[in-house]
């Protein structure tokens, strides 16, 4: 298979310090020198940091193919060279196709303008045909479940409206590769969920797919390739499974970092100092297996004595909404006063999750009406490996992923209840 | 899919030669049109009078030019009686005065998009030239109305509107392209563009004739302000039902292409630090 897209050695250095809004009084002695350099295309070096660095890799022709990478990585910048809006300072990228982008979708709808007006204008600005856009119009509402405020000013629409528009006209672009950053961010659940579906129909018709995000789960349903961006180079380039794994490592060293240092979740009252993941005999672990024993450990530090302080332990594939749920207030273990730094531990047994990443939110309640002690947030990030499952070899990740997340004992069989003549002649069969 | 696609190759400068990128901008008319319809849309959705500005604004320069040049100056019409005169002239600048406002702004305006989506940069600047020209044909139809009720003369030679405002179109989007490209990078021209082109207009045949320039330098004047020659052609065609002077016609002509050149130039050369800068 043939490449779509080929970075060669690209860098980006953006105009640094100083030159950002560039006043023409602080320029004006420089005017002369920057302009005519500007004129003689001579590259100088802008100064700053590189926002890329050296940066190679293919998309293959019809590939899913994800980048991820922590904020200020350079994701962004890769994506806004391939798509043209900047340009890099050295190196050069090939791209063979129409290229359609998504990257932080919403911005072009004009406030003033009715929902209609806007798909027709931003729909032609994004680069679709007047007979594209009647064709699909219909479509595009339906997508972006507008219906009957079709005709009101984007101004008096919700924020999600505005967003799920924008996200509806850039997806019915007709590109051959696709290119799409935290556009799941957009929505309610139903309307992410649609997205992804959208996203793999295209991938399913063909279509090359660069896909950014920090929603590593979807990362992984989604693509099957995919690099690993630390500070504007290639930290990882190769399988999805294996530019997830490295990430999630950077990210676990990170985490336990960040949990030591100040600047952890702090609650009302209480500051949580750590949270860590723990393996069956107790030594600290960030990578499990079905069917292991899980313990997720939270430190706290009450200023002042907490009563009855509700902890509850949620398990979440990115996805909204909790696959588990461990809850004191449920079980009826609160606990009666801490007063004092407190180690709160809550094992699990028998890890019922299929490999993948999956995050850890935790809330804390007191008993009294001042609100939430801690609000419900991520603190912690964990994954399941692959491993034994069963007497069978371990499934392949692309048959999992398709699949639910949740490991439930099951038992197939196959049974006979007709004649064999009914079936004449099965598809390559032949007894 | 097909597996011959095009091959686009990204690198450190957007040159092209200067025929891809001619083509490049007709693949992309489209754009510059929904650009121009959507510059339209807003603006007279946001306005409370509409349309009605663009009637407007040169009246209330009639009025004041009147005042103040007509009885005060003492600026004669000539042929005509001066509201007359001074009006063929107004509307038509206030078509270049729209279209610079606008399309030195254009970038700046559509910054969001610009960050986000690739087009020719000089399309959301050309619309915005364009979008302009939706208020001049209200004005004309304002001049056809006014022209005879104060005295002006109106002939075929009116229809010298046409290659006239191509030419005042072709100078403007150069200009607009110049100052806008300069406009990214150095916002300090938001707050000179006001005054450049208020020196302008008065440097500009519209409170007076032409004449008023010794005929010697008339041509070393429309050299120096291509817009003169248009000017002073509308004002014939339009308030004396006269030919406009071939002659400065042409070199308007001329010196605005050049100018338009000059200014796509400069803009494609600045263009690929726009979107970091913006």
């Amino acid at each position: 298979m043939s490449w779509a897209i080929r970075f060669e050695g690209v860098s980006k250095k953006y105009p640094g310090a100083g030159w950002g809004y560039p006043s023409l009084r602080g320029d004006l002695s420089r005017l002369g020198r920057s302009v005519a350099a500007r004129f003689m295309r001579r590259k100088g070096d802008p100064g700053g940091p590189f926002a890329l660095r050296d940066v190679s890799f293919d998309v293959k022709e019809g590939e899913a193919f994800a980048i991820v990478g922590p904020n200020g990585a350079g994701k962004t910048t890769a994506l806004k060279l391939l798509t043209r809006i900047s340009f890099p300072t050295r190196g050069r990228i090939r791209v063979r196709g129409r290229i359609g982008a998504l990257i932080e979708v919403g911005s072009g709808i004009h406030p003033e303008l009715t929902g209609r007006e806007n798909i027709w204008l931003y729909g032609r600005i994004m680069g679709m045909s007047r007979q594209e856009i009647s064709r699909r119009f219909d479509e595009i509402v339906d997508f972006a479940e507008l219906g009957d405020v079709l005709d009101r000013t984007v101004k008096r629409y919700s924020s999600g409206m505005q967003l799920r528009l924008g996200f509806s006209i850039a997806s019915h672009l007709d590109p051959d590769i696709f290119v799409v950053d935290e556009a799941l961010a957009v929505g309610d659940a139903g309307f992410q969920a649609k997205c992804v579906e959208r996203m793999m129909r295209l991938v399913a018709e063909g279509r090359t797919l660069l896909f950014v995000s920090h929603n590593l789960t979807a990362v992984e349903a989604i693509c099957r390739r995919g690099i690993f961006l630390l500070d504007g180079q290639i930290e990882r380039d190769g399988a999805i499974r294996e530019v997830l794994q490295s990430y999630v490592d950077w990210i676990d060293a990170r985490q336990q970092e960040r949990w030591s240092s100040p600047g952890a979740p702090r609650g009302r009252g209480l500051a949580v100092e750590r949270v860590s993941f723990h393996d069956a005999s107790g030594a600290e672990c960030a990578a499990f297996r079905t069917g292991d024993t899980i313990e997720i450990r939270i430190a706290v530090r009450p200023s002042r004595p907490i009563v009855q302080p509700a902890f509850a332990f949620g398990i979440t594939d990115g996805r909204p909404g909790s696959l588990i749920i461990c809850s004191m207030a449920v079980d009826g273990q609160v606990p009666p006063v801490i007063d004092r730094p407190t180690v709160v531990s809550c094992r699990i047994h028998d890890l019922p999750l299929l490999p993948r990443v999956y995050q850890t939110w935790c809330s804390v309640i007191g008993n009294h009406a001042y609100g939430d002690l801690l609000d419900w947030q991520i603190v912690g990030t964990f994954r399941v490996m692959e491993g034994p499952l069963g007497a069978g070899a371990p499934a392949p990740l692309s048959a999992l992923r398709t699949s639910g997340v949740i490991h439930v004992a099951h038992a197939w069989d196959v049974a006979t209840t007709g004649d064999p003549d009914v079936v004449a002649a099965a598809e390559g069969y032949s007894p | 899919m097909t597996a011959t696609a095009i091959e686009l190759v990204i690198e450190s400068t957007n040159y092209t030669r200067p025929r891809d990128r001619a083509r490049e901008l007709w693949a992309f008319r489209e754009v510059v049109l929904a650009f121009a319809e959507r510059n339209i849309r807003v603006k007279y959705k946001q306005a409370v009078l509409g349309v009605l500005w663009a009637v407007l604004q040169p009246l209330i320069f009639l009025g004041i030019f009147m005042v103040v040049f007509g009885r005060m100056g003492n600026i004669s019409g000539g042929a005509t009686s001066y509201p007359a005169f001074a009006l063929a002239a107004l509307v038509p600048w206030f078509f270049v005065q729209t279209a610079v406002t606008f399309g030195a702004q254009a970038l700046l305006m559509d910054s969001a998009l610009l960050r986000k989506v690739y087009f020719p940069r000089e399309a959301p600047v050309i619309g915005a030239v364009l979008s302009a020209g939706l208020d001049f044909a209200v004005g004309f139809v304002l001049l056809l109305v006014l022209e005879p009720l104060l005295g002006g003369h109106l002939s075929w030679n009116l229809l010298m509107a046409v290659p006239l405002w191509l030419v005042l179109a072709v100078l403007t989007t150069g200009v607009s392209l110049i100052l806008g490209a300069l406009n990214v990078y150095y916002r300090d021209f938001r707050f000179v563009l006001p005054v450049v082109l208020q020196l302008w207009m008065f440097g500009s045949p519209v409170a007076y004739p032409l004449s008023a320039v010794h005929a010697e330098w008339r041509g070393a004047y429309v050299l120096l302000n291509p817009a003169a020659g248009v000017l002073d052609g509308f004002r014939r065609a339009l308030a004396e039902g006269r030919l406009p002077d071939l002659g400065l016609l042409g070199l308007s002509t001329a010196v605005s292409c050049l100018v338009a050149w000059f200014g796509y130039w400069l803009f494609k050369r600045m263009e690929p630090g726009f979107a970091d800068v913006v």
